[in-house]
């Protein structure tokens, strides 16, 4: 990985991808933001979940009201 | 359909307006207001078109009103610290236990299955009723505005007087906390309500 790109992935945490997660509901991601997102839950199987659990509570909240 | 067929259909929808109102507004009185107001809207408007559904259409009047209410306690008194989340129900030393110090999760979220299938079941609405209700006020009432009622952020910021960061940090613990709630008191359970005092 050339160090360009290993710089612009940056690690973020499972505490930082879940607030970016929850921020990616209500406004757009930069690109940076959303390559280190996309990085991390390539490899994380806890933040890949709560993504789409994230997901389905906001489809459920819709449900709420049809 | 006849004037009274309409007004019974809109009666039936009701107690859904007075649950969204009562969460959103937190007081008995005010919501019962605005759902008599929002009723009276639609019987006495020729507003619906027939494209969405009824609930959909009176959840748009509904929002407006409570839009105005809000914006008239705004005048009345500012809030605005009540809907700082520090202090609040859902306390911070909590929210901190949620992940470690290196930033990964303490308890991993667990597989839910196939959580659609829950969409079908009344009881799992009932629960996400009490993990609403559970939120603190002023966090709920944020959550519904964005979720239920579908303001777009910047609106929500400008009724209320916050920053965009602020909501952001509001509606993330209210996810969290709502994410917790559902996985204790349902899907750890396989899809049904957990017995009270009773954890799997």
């Amino acid at each position: 990985m050339s160090t360009i790109l290993f710089r612009l992935i940056h690690f973020v945490t499972c505490r930082e991808a879940s607030e970016l997660l929850s921020q990616s509901q209500d406004r757009p991601l930069s690109t940076r933001e959303r390559l280190r997102l996309r990085f991390h839950l390539t490899i994380c199987d806890a933040c890949t979940r709560f993504s789409h659990q994230l997901a389905f509570l906001r489809e459920a909240m819709r449900s709420y009201r049809s | 359909m006849t004037a009274t067929d309409f007004a019974q259909e809109l009666e039936r929808h009701r107690s859904y307006l007075l649950r969204v109102a009562q969460l959103q507004l937190r007081d008995r009185d005010s919501a019962e207001d605005v759902v008599q107001e929002t009723l009276l809207a639609a019987l006495s408007g020729s507003g619906f078109s027939g494209k969405s559904s009824v609930r959909t259409w009176l959840t748009g009047i509904l929002k407006h009103k409570i839009v105005d209410v809000i914006r008239r306690k705004q005048r009345d008194a500012t809030p605005v610290a009540a809907l700082a989340p520090e202090g609040s129900e859902l306390d911070v030393d909590d929210f901190d236990a949620l992940f470690r110090e290196d930033g990964a999760w303490q308890t991993p979220p667990a597989a839910w299955g196939n959580p659609e299938e829950s969409l079908q079941r009344r009881e799992f609405f009932d629960v996400l009723d009490i993990c609403l209700e559970r939120l603190p006020a002023a966090t709920a009432r944020v959550f519904v505005m964005r979720e239920v009622l579908e303001l777009e952020t910047d609106e929500i910021c400008k009724e209320l007087a916050i920053t965009a960061n602020n909501l952001w940090v509001i509606l993330y613990r209210a996810r969290v906390a709502l994410r917790m709630c559902l996985e204790e008191n349902w899907f750890a359970s396989g899809g049904s309500p957990a017995r009270p005092g009773h954890r799997t």
